[in-house]
C-alpha cells in the first residue's frame, strides 16, 4: 500500500522524530513501547543520531509516569556506555533522579550508578588532560557515590538492598585484582585499583584505595546493626562472599564477619527468617571454602559449617583442589 | 496495580503439578507468570513407586499424555495424571527447566525446600550482570494431583495477590511474609538473589 511505501522511505531520523511526536502526545503505557523503539534506533541502529535527539529523550525525566522516568535512567546508562563524553552532560540528570520522590526511580539510579561508576572512573583515567568540566563531572560522581553509601541507612528496605549491591561493586573496583582473585568473565575488562596509574594527574590512586576500604567498613558496620532485616542480611552475606572470592585480601574480614553474625543473629528475626539466614550463610561459606585463598581459615569455616548442620561429605566436596592451594602457597 | 506488573516464576520439580496449578491460577488472575521445574528430568508416577515415568524436558505434555494412554489408560485416568496433563497442555506446550531460562523475574515462588535450594544454587552460580534483585520464596505445597481444583485459594495465589498489590514490594515483603506465616501457619523461606 501507499502507507507502507512511505514508511520504508522514511529515514531513521524521520522515524525517530515521528516516534517522539507520538510519545509526547500519549499518556498510556504505549509511550514506553515507543520510547524503547527510539532507544533502539538511536543507540543501536544509528548512534550518530544520539546527539541530535538526546535532549528530547531526557525531557521525559519529568514525566508523571514512574516507568517512563525509569526508562530515561536506563537510556542514560546505555548512552553513556556508548559515548563516555555524555557523562559530562547527563550525570547532572542522574543526580537529580537520585532524589526522585519514587523509591523505584531512586533504586533504578542506584543500579545504573553501580555500572556507571566504573565507566566514569575508566574514562577519567584514560583522559590526557583534565578540564574543569571533566573535574566537575567526576566530583559529582563522587558525591553521588557518597550519597548512595549513606543510603545503607535509608528508611526503605529495597533502597538499602540496592545500596548494598552498589557498595559491593564499589569495594571490588576500589581494590586491586590479584593473581588469586576470581574474575567473572563479564568483568574481565572492568577497571579496578591496580589499573589506575599511581602518577595520574587527577585521580589519586591511594585515596581511592582508602575509599574502597572505608566502603568495606561501612558494609561490615551495616551487617551488625541489630535491626537489620533478614533480606538485607542475606544480601550482605552474599556480597561478602563475592568480595572474598574476588578480593581475597579481605578474606579474614569476611570470615570474621560471618563468625560474629553466626554468634549474634539479630534478635528481631522471626524463626523462619533465622532458618533463611542460616541457610544462606551455609551456602556462602561453602562458596568461600571452595576458593583456594580461604585455606588458612578452613578450621573456622568448617566449625561454622558443622554448626549450621552441614554434613562432612558436603564440606569435603567443597574443599578446594589441593594443587591450587599448594600453587598459591609457593 | 503498579504499571509494571510483577514478573513471577513458580517452580516445582517436574513442572507438572504444583507449578502448573499455580501457573494456571495466576495467569487467570492476570499475572505475568511462567512456570518451571528444577529436576534433571520430568518424573510422573508409574505403576509402582520405584517405576516412575521419566521424560526429558523436550517432551510435550501432549506426547506424555499419548504415551500414558498407550501404557495404561485406566491407571492414569484413575490417579489423575491424564487429567493433569490435559490441563497442562492447555497452558503451554511443554515443561521448562528453570536452570535453562535466562529471563529475569522479580519473584520466584518454589513449592518445596529442595527446589528452593536448587533455585538458589542456580542463581548464585550465574555471573552477576545487571545486579537486578530477585526475591525467592519457598511455600511448601503438597505434591498430590487429587488436590488440584480444590475450592480454597492456592497458597501461591494469596501471596502473589498481596505482593502484587503493594506499591513497594521490596519494602513490604518482610512484613507481608510474616503475616502470611501467621495466617497460614506455614513457615516460609525467603532470600534475595541478583541477576
Amino acid at each position: 500500500t501507499e502507507e507502507e511505501t512511505t514508511a520504508i522511505d522514511m529515514t531513521t531520523s524521520e522515524k525517530v522524530v515521528d516516534l517522539l511526536n507520538q510519545a509526547a502526545l500519549i499518556t498510556s503505557e504505549s509511550k514506553l513501547t515507543i520510547l524503547k523503539q527510539v532507544q533502539e534506533l538511536i543507540i543501536n541502529k544509528d548512534p550518530s543520531l544520539l546527539d541530535n535527539f538526546l535532549d528530547e529523550i531526557i525531557a521525559f525525566q519529568t514525566d508523571k509516569s514512574m516507568e517512563v522516568r525509569k526508562f530515561v535512567i536506563g537510556f542514560i546508562e546505555e548512552a553513556c556506555k556508548r559515548d563516555n563524553e555524555l557523562l559530562l552532560k547527563l550525570i547532572a540528570n542522574l543526580n537529580m533522579l537520585l532524589k526522585d520522590e519514587s523509591v523505584n526511580v531512586v533504586k533504578k539510579v542506584i543500579l545504573t550508578m553501580t555500572h556507571l561508576y566504573k565507566v566514569a572512573l575508566q574514562w577519567m583515567v584514560r583522559l590526557k588532560g583534565i578540564s574543569d568540566i571533566q573535574e566537575a563531572c567526576w566530583e559529582m560522581v563522587t558525591t553521588m557515590k557518597d550519597e548512595i553509601i549513606l543510603m545503607l541507612d535509608s528508611e526503605n528496605d529495597g533502597i538499602r538492598t540496592h545500596a548494598i549491591k552498589f557498595v559491593e561493586s564499589l569495594i571490588i573496583t576500589l581494590s586491586p585484582r590479584t593473581s588469586d582473585s576470581e574474575v567473572p568473565k563479564r568483568q574481565e575488562n572492568d577497571i579496578s585499583l591496580e589499573r589506575i596509574p599511581k602518577d595520574h594527574a587527577y585521580i589519586r590512586h591511594s585515596s581511592l584505595g582508602q575509599e574502597g576500604k572505608m566502603a568495606l567498613e561501612q558494609l561490615l558496620k551495616f551487617m551488625v546493626h541489630p535491626a537489620i532485616s533478614s533480606i538485607n542480611l542475606t544480601a550482605a552475606l552474599g556480597s561478602l562472599a563475592t568480595i572474598a572470592r574476588q578480593r581475597p585480601m579481605f578474606m579474614s574480614e569476611v570470615i570474621q564477619a560471618y563468625e560474629t553474625l553466626h554468634a549474634n543473629l539479630p534478635p528481631t528475626l522471626a524463626k523462619s527468617q533465622v532458618s533463611s539466614v542460616r541457610k544462606n550463610l551455609k551456602l556462602h561459606l561453602l562458596s568461600v571454602l571452595k576458593h583456594a585463598s580461604s585455606f588458612e581459615f578452613h578450621g573456622q569455616i568448617t566449625t561454622l559449617l558443622l554448626d549450621l548442620g552441614t554434613q562432612q561429605q558436603e564440606i569435603a566436596r567443597n574443599m578446594p583442589n589441593l594443587k591450587d592451594v599448594r600453587k598459591r602457597q609457593r | 496495580m503498579p504499571s509494571h506488573p510483577l514478573r513471577v516464576a513458580v517452580v516445582c520439580s517436574s513442572n507438572q503439578n504444583r507449578s502448573m496449578e499455580a501457573h494456571g491460577i495466576l495467569s487467570k488472575r492476570g499475572f505475568s507468570v511462567r512456570s518451571f521445574g528444577t529436576g534433571s528430568h520430568v518424573k510422573l508416577p508409574g505403576p509402582a513407586p520405584d517405576k516412575p515415568n521419566v521424560y526429558d524436558f523436550k517432551t510435550t505434555y501432549e506426547q506424555m499424555y499419548n504415551d500414558l494412554v498407550k501404557k495404561d489408560k485406566e491407571l492414569y485416568t484413575q490417579n489423575g495424571i491424564l487429567h493433569m496433563l490435559d490441563r497442562n497442555k492447555r497452558i503451554k506446550p511443554r515443561p521448562e527447566r528453570f536452570q535453562n531460562c535466562k529471563d529475569q523475574f522479580d519473584l520466584v515462588v518454589t513449592c518445596e525446600e529442595r527446589v528452593y535450594d536448587q533455585v538458589l544454587e542456580d542463581l548464585n552460580s550465574r555471573e552477576q550482570e545487571s545486579f537486578q534483585p530477585v526475591h525467592v520464596i519457598n511455600v511448601d505445597i503438597q505434591d498430590n494431583p487429587r488436590q488440584a481444583g480444590e475450592p480454597q485459594p492456592h497458597p501461591s495465589e494469596m501471596d502473589c495477590q498481596c505482593i502484587q498489590h503493594t506499591e513497594d514490594m521490596e519494602n513490604e515483603m518482610d512484613e507481608l511474609l510474616q503475616e502470611f506465616e501467621e495466617k497460614s501457619s506455614r513457615p516460609f523461606l525467603h532470600t534475595v538473589c541478583f541477576y
